[in-house]
């Protein structure tokens, strides 16, 4: 569904990302992770069409970010790391707007809209002016933008960012029940998230991709050395993991 | 086009859900109403004085449209320097400021649709100001009680004038404010390149020839001056309409350009 290869950004003399390949397949969520100022946003900019990448190729649904960005953007989600509001419109009339520009027809826009705003939590406060919300129905109003036209694909950088311990558990409750259907790349530094919602893990540093593997390959590859009598040694956990590639 | 009706219509939503539409139309009505007072105060005086020296000839010279609404029409032009700035500094640099340009970038929407919605809701917004004023000849229409006493055709290429004028004005400023994430950068550097198109015809005075041409017809004001007249000139023409393609040309040009830096 998506396929990256050998993607580098620079800005001047930084190496922002740095030759970046995975592959997702439809259907699944990836954990993106690493340490602020790793290129996790800097990535998923570029595979959302945001960014032009400095060489490196990204495909969605088999369509190329670069050469086909309309036909890519037609089928991506985006929440990016700050939502994008229009603080002095309402919740709705800024729905519809995106709902708009994202293509869905005059007469379904409405339904569309009250199906992501129930998705997210937004209904109660549908009517009121963005400016005035707080950061966590901010965080949702962002969400539910990206869900709006039911996009294959959606890139989530740190969609539970201001969020209560409650909304937490809802939110990634909802990204998992969107799994399956559509297909996730979600980037965060809470590792209890990826473990919870995520089948596979890709862990960046400096630009660089220090593992990329199923949560349970990346467990045993990191396994503490073998006991005495045979046994395994203790499973780490993906802090330990995290920690250990990060810092090198 | 749908993609940038639109984003026009964003955009007009947030010029009325904000102050500042309402009060750049009464500012604009505020000083341009002054500036009708004054010239029908005028007006009244010269007709007194006609009459006092009992010229019939000077009487028929007189009429509405030389005394009142081609200067008044000046007037609302060079007010038009001062208000378009304001409307024209948030268009593209708030939408840097706030991120939110990321929201565009990444839904399937080209450079030039966003630059369309915003240039087709800011000529929205300029119709609406110059509504405003045709309460002046309305109310003249009304008082003078002669069915020729203003004549509607130069009136409404006036506004046509005005139009342009301010549709060159709003290119220039759509342009600058594309060029900054700061507002009030944005609205100083408008103003100041619009003051620089009016006051550069002041110096026509002083200089002849070739220069005085050119000069002459880089000034803004001076190319409203054929339409309050009730004539098309073909030259005012192409000035405000190759204004207004290059400062949209320019705006397509920037914000492609402000995805690769």
């Amino acid at each position: 569904m998506i396929e990256v290869s050998h993607l580098s950004k620079s800005y001047r003399d930084l190496k922002a990302v740095d030759d970046v390949s995975f592959q997702v397949q439809s259907g699944e969520i990836l954990g993106f992770l690493g340490p602020n100022g790793a290129g996790k946003t800097t990535t998923m900019r570029i595979l959302t069409g945001v960014l032009p990448p400095t060489s490196g190729t990204v495909k969605v649904s088999g369509f190329d970010v670069f050469e086909q960005p309309l036909e890519v953007k037609k089928r991506i989600g985006y929440l990016p790391e700050n939502p994008p509001l229009y603080t002095d419109m309402t919740v709705r009339a800024y729905l519809r707007f995106v709902a708009s520009i994202k293509g869905v027809p005059r007469k379904a826009r409405d339904g569309e809209v009250d199906r992501v705003a129930q998705k997210t939590n937004c209904t109660q406060f549908i009517q009121r002016v963005i400016g005035n919300l707080s950061k966590g129905q901010r965080q949702r109003v962002g969400l539910a933008q990206a869900l709006l036209g039911d996009p294959e694909v959606l890139i989530l950088d740190e969609p539970t960012v201001g969020l209560d311990p409650a909304q937490i558990i809802e939110v990634r409750q909802l990204i998992k029940s969107l799994a399956g259907k559509h297909t996730i790349v979600l980037s965060t530094h809470i590792l209890p998230e990826v473990t919870a919602i995520c089948q596979k893990a890709l862990i960046i540093s400096q630009g660089k991709v220090v593992a990329y593997d199923t949560l349970d390959n990346l467990q045993r590859a990191h396994a503490g050395a073998a006991t005495a009598d045979g046994q395994t040694g203790p499973m780490p956990s993906l802090e330990e993991i995290f920690l250990k590639l990060t810092s090198a | 086009m749908k993609n940038a009706l639109a984003i026009a219509k964003k955009e007009l939503n947030i010029y009325f859900a904000t102050p500042i539409a309402y009060v750049m139309f009464t500012l604009f009505v505020v000083i341009g109403s002054y500036f009708f007072l004054r010239l029908l105060g005028a007006y009244e005086q010269a007709s007194l004085m006609y009459m006092r020296f009992n010229s019939p000839e000077m009487m028929n010279r007189l009429n509405f449209q030389d005394a009142i609404f081609r200067a008044l029409f000046g007037n609302l032009g060079v007010i038009l320097i001062f208000v378009v700035p304001f409307l024209t500094m948030r268009l593209v640099a708030e939408e840097k400021k706030q991120k939110t340009i990321e929201l565009l970038y990444s839904t399937p929407v080209t450079p030039g649709q966003i630059v369309w919605g915003k240039y087709l809701a800011a000529l929205a917004i300029l119709v609406c100001t110059l509504t405003f004023t045709l309460l002046y000849p309305a109310l003249v229409q009304i008082v003078a009680k002669d069915p020729n006493g203003v004549e509607w055709r130069s009136i409404f290429l006036g506004y046509a004038g005005l139009f342009l004028l301010g549709a060159a004005y709003m290119a220039l400023g759509l342009f600058v404010s594309s060029l900054t994430e700061s507002q009030v950068v944005a609205a100083l550097i408008t103003f100041v390149v619009l003051l620089m198109t009016w006051i550069i015809g002041w110096t026509a005075a002083e200089t002849e020839g070739a220069t005085r041409e050119v000069v002459t017809y880089l000034s803004s004001v001076s190319h409203l001056d054929s339409f309050s007249k009730g004539t098309v000139d073909l030259k005012d023409l192409v000035y405000f309409v190759s204004i207004c393609a290059l400062g949209l040309f320019a705006t397509h040009r920037a914000v492609e350009a402000h995805r690769w830096s």
